[in-house]
């Protein structure tokens, strides 16, 4: 699925990015295809969700765009630079550009560093700044992410969830990266927290205009936070557009799905829920069609047969599902730019 | 319609050893009923007391917890009372839970049938075979599709939404009267979780029981739950209907958390 | 499942309960033990290797704490100036399997693929020999001089090192805040060396306070046998077996207390290892 280019420079732009695993299960070897081909672009500034259940690859998506993962083809264009085919060893100057918050606070700070040290360490290695430069900037990366200096001598184990992950964002904003990868920014955080955390990303995004790519399975704050949604299933994006567009009109059943079961703190409210039949199969084994075809009320003979086309709903808003947007034709107005039916 | 109350706890208090050698409060006066045929969420944080209440009502509370006050009242007996055999008797049969991560709670060397027959053989005097087809009809009731062939499965080759289904079912085995749910949508797909929700609330309708969740998602009270009780750090914050709570929270604690899980974002 | 484990993730805590004081009085007496391998360097109440200090065989008393031995020599400067032999091996031997053993278990679970693999087939064959046979083997053929004891005593508990690194390094490389390191820009050795392998220490340490148990006793077996160590030399091993004969006659001061000061220094060093574990009972019940 190709998104339309858009005015803006990409700040990263992920073209037919695949990861596929050679597993033996039960004396059978088979190849298990955690992403299938997936294109993803990221401006400055602007943060592009991605969701999905278990099984769907976003996060092997991350894990390949760092290459902490090896794809096994495509490529990852992070501004000018071709992330994909520098080796291996070159690659930790390219992280200078790209920075990753992870998911569990409590395993992704080294218990045995001070908060001091977490933070320099990308200092040491990339920055060229002398001991007393990086103080300041420590320091102002600390007040940046709203933290007390005193915290700086202080170990992870002594500090709350909400602060550890803060301090891995100002890890991760050290070295001035231009893209953020947030894998679960907030899942392993208490709730009151959540808030906070979305909001400190939010700002330092205004004012260092950095690009997000936000991997989150938490409807509620991608609404709030993204700008794009793309959302995946078995490694394959099936939708993806403007956040409003995607959360107002889903197009794609999966997206329907996932959207009419999300939960959210309001009382009273009941959406019909739209249903798939059955659980998310194993990505070992695959259907040839369209992935969701054996889940789908709407399936036609012709989704089990062959991949998708791509339909562009409206300008930027495109969906992997034929069917519904061929009703969608009919019933809705006619659509702003040329698409097929 | 009974209004009785299953459960009354009142004044529920206790204490956990401190570092420093004394005892640490854990509880302070823990007091709410839990609605006969309804579904009453426990709602609080990490560190609110939840877990440790819920552990209190069905006995498995950790060794170094002491109770230092308070009564749980159970169909005309005061639990906090009764000695283990006695809590044997009730625990399973007639208040039963169902634990947060439903893939340790089940023994990953016995195959379903075996651990799903064996609540049936113990506490139905069943056996084996009899025990094997109301573990088939059990599993059906849970809506856990091709139900036969489950039971010569292991809990590995299962999806997690089916394990939690299983779960329930091991915990509905003896039509309790009171089912105690901790955090049964954890670790679930959205979709998932949608579904288990819809069917506990079916349940709570077809069994004639009453439900206890205890639940820090109030997206999974909104959809589900009757009644509402707020925990935090250790006391309760505020009890009421569902509706009352949600739409017209009289507590600052109970505000500030619905208007995180609304993610709103607040200046930070 | 009775846990509070959904409560809350504890931070870890490092106060040990009932294992603290096991640690501390390890701890303890072998720092008593330091102070006597130094002292004993300068001063001992008669010089350890010299004949007649006093009657022939005699035993304990006010001039002669632990006696003296068959040639007049007092036992008890002969076992302080022992402990320089006896600590000494030990430190080397455990200090050196220990950290030959972290680097090659730390790069072999970092890396993993053949070296792998062949590092595993060669532990195993390292593992299939019963060790004391070994070490008497070996030091028979290539000669007593103490490096070779060191040597040989090092090998023997090496394959347990290298499979304790190995695991915890390839456990913990999963673990998001190595990925982080690798974020940061640390090549790969970076990670493995600054942030893998010390949090590896205290299993690794753990481990090393028990097998410095055994080196004592296997170094004080090893003297008792007469390999290793030259002839009347001060050791333990070496004492012990010195006053075998006399212990038929009821002269049993010469063999006791050296083999006493093995014991309890072993003792102490197993406290040590055990104090350090992580047993995973420690952490949980408060």
């Amino acid at each position: 699925m190709s998104p339309v280019s858009t005015a803006q420079h990409s700040a990263l732009t992920v073209t037919d990015l695949v990861k596929q695993y050679r597993v033996t299960s039960q004396g059978r070897v088979g190849v298990l295809t955690a992403v299938g081909g997936v294109d993803l672009h990221v401006s400055a500034g602007e943060t592009l969700a991605l969701v999905g259940e278990s099984g769907s690859g976003k996060s092997t998506v991350a894990k390949c765009i760092t290459r902490l993962t090896e794809p096994t083809s495509g490529t990852v264009q992070l501004g000018d630079l071709d992330l994909t085919s520098l080796p291996k060893r070159s690659l930790w100057k390219a992280y200078r550009d790209i920075q990753m918050v992870f998911q569990d606070p409590s395993s992704s700070l080294n218990p045995r560093m001070t908060t001091r040290a977490i933070i320099e360490e990308p200092l040491r290695l990339h920055s060229g700044l002398n001991r007393a430069e990086r103080e300041t900037r420590i320091r102002r990366l600390l007040a940046d992410v709203r933290l007390d200096d005193k915290l700086l001598d202080r170990y992870p184990r002594q500090l709350s969830g909400g602060q550890r992950q803060r301090i891995g964002i100002a890890r991760a904003l050290a070295i001035e990266p231009s893209v953020l990868l947030l894998d679960e920014p907030t899942a392993s955080l208490d709730v009151s927290v959540r808030g906070q955390v979305l909001g400190l990303l939010r700002r330092v995004q205004r004012e260092r205009n950095l690009g997000y790519l936000l991997i989150s399975h938490d409807l509620e704050a991608v609404r709030k936070v993204a700008d794009r949604v793309a959302v995946m299933y078995l490694g394959k994006v099936v939708e993806q557009g403007a956040a409003a567009q995607v959360f107002e009109n889903p197009a794609h059943p999966y997206t329907r799905a996932l959207l009419s079961s999300a939960m959210t703190a309001e009382y009273g409210r009941t959406t019909e829920r739209f249903r798939l039949s059955g659980e998310i199969p194993s990505p070992m084994s695959l259907p040839p069609g369209c992935r969701l075809a054996p889940r789908c009320p709407l399936a036609r003979l012709s989704c089990s047969l062959s991949q998708p086309e791509t339909i562009t709903i409206s300008p930027g808003h495109l969906s992997a599902c034929p069917v519904t947007a061929g009703q969608e034709q009919e019933t809705s107005s006619p659509p702003l730019c040329g698409s097929d039916s | 319609m009974n209004t009785e109350p299953v459960l009354t706890i009142t004044g529920y208090s206790g204490t956990f050893p401190a570092p420093d050698g004394g005892r640490l409060s854990v509880l302070e006066d823990i007091s709410f009923s839990i609605a006969p045929n309804a579904i009453t969420a426990v709602v609080g944080e990490t560190g609110s007391g939840k877990t440790l209440t819920a552990l209190s009502m069905i006995g498995l509370t950790p060794p170094a917890f002491r109770r230092t006050g308070g009564s749980i009242l159970f169909a005309g007996q005061d639990l906090t009372q009764l000695d283990e055999r006695a809590f044997r008797r009730i625990r399973g049969s007639r208040i039963a839970m169902a634990f947060q991560d439903s893939r340790s709670a089940l023994n990953p060397v016995f195959t379903i049938g075996t651990q799903l027959g064996d609540v049936y053989r113990l506490h139905r005097q069943a056996g084996k075979k009899q025990a094997r087809t109301m573990a088939a009809e059990m599993l059906e009731r849970v809506r856990v599709p091709e139900p036969r062939q489950r039971l010569s499965q292991y809990p590995h080759e299962l999806s997690g939404g089916t394990v939690q289904r299983i779960q329930l079912a091991m915990a509905l085995a003896c039509r309790p009267s009171l089912l105690i749910l901790d955090e049964p949508t954890t670790g679930l797909d959205v979709t998932i979780q949608a579904d288990i929700l819809e069917l506990i609330v079916e349940l709570t309708r077809e069994e004639n029981m009453s439900v206890c969740m205890i639940t820090h998602d109030l997206g999974a009270v909104a959809a589900t739950c009757d009644q509402v009780v707020v925990m935090r750090d250790g006391a309760v914050r505020e009890t009421g209907s569902c509706e009352q709570v949600m739409t017209r929270p009289a507590d600052s604690y109970t505000r500030e958390l619905l208007a995180a899980s609304r993610a709103e974002l607040s200046a930070s | 499942m009775t846990t509070l484990a959904s409560a809350q993730p504890r931070l870890r805590r490092l106060t040990l309960t009932g294992r603290s004081a096991a640690l501390k009085l390890g701890a303890v007496v072998v720092g008593l033990f330091a102070v006597m391998a130094v002292v004993s360097a300068f001063w001992t109440p008669y010089p350890p290797l010299a004949a007649a200090t006093g009657p022939f065989s005699a035993s304990p008393s006010a001039q002669h704490l632990f006696g003296t031995d068959t040639t007049g020599g007092d036992i008890f400067s002969r076992a302080l100036a022992a402990t320089h032999t006896d600590v000494g091996i030990t430190v080397a031997v455990v200090g050196l399997s220990l950290v030959a053993g972290t680097v090659w278990g730390a790069l072999i679970g970092f890396y993993g693929g053949w070296a792998d693999r062949l590092s595993l087939r060669i532990l195993q064959v390292m593992n299939a020999f019963p060790s004391i046979l070994l070490a008497m083997l070996v030091i028979s053929v290539f000669g007593r001089s103490l490096v070779d004891v060191i040597l040989v005593v090092v090998l023997i508990p090496l394959p347990d090192y290298v499979r304790l690194a190995r695991a915890e390094v390839m456990t913990k490389k999963h673990w998001q805040f190595a990925e982080a390191a690798r974020m940061t820009g640390r090549r790969p050795a970076g990670v493995l060396f600054r942030h893998l392998v010390p949090n590896s220490t205290r299993p690794l340490l753990a481990y090393a306070g028990i097998n410095a148990s055994w080196v004592i006793a296997t170094v004080g077996a090893l003297g008792f046998l007469g390999l290793g160590i030259q002839p009347g030399s001060a050791e333990w091993g070496s004492m012990i077996a010195g006053g075998e004969s006399g212990i038929v006659d009821g002269q049993w001061w010469m063999s006791f207390f050296p083999g006493a000061f093995i014991f309890v220094l072993a003792a102490a060093f197993h406290l040590i290892g055990d104090g350090l574990s992580d047993d995973g009972l420690t952490r949980r019940g408060q």
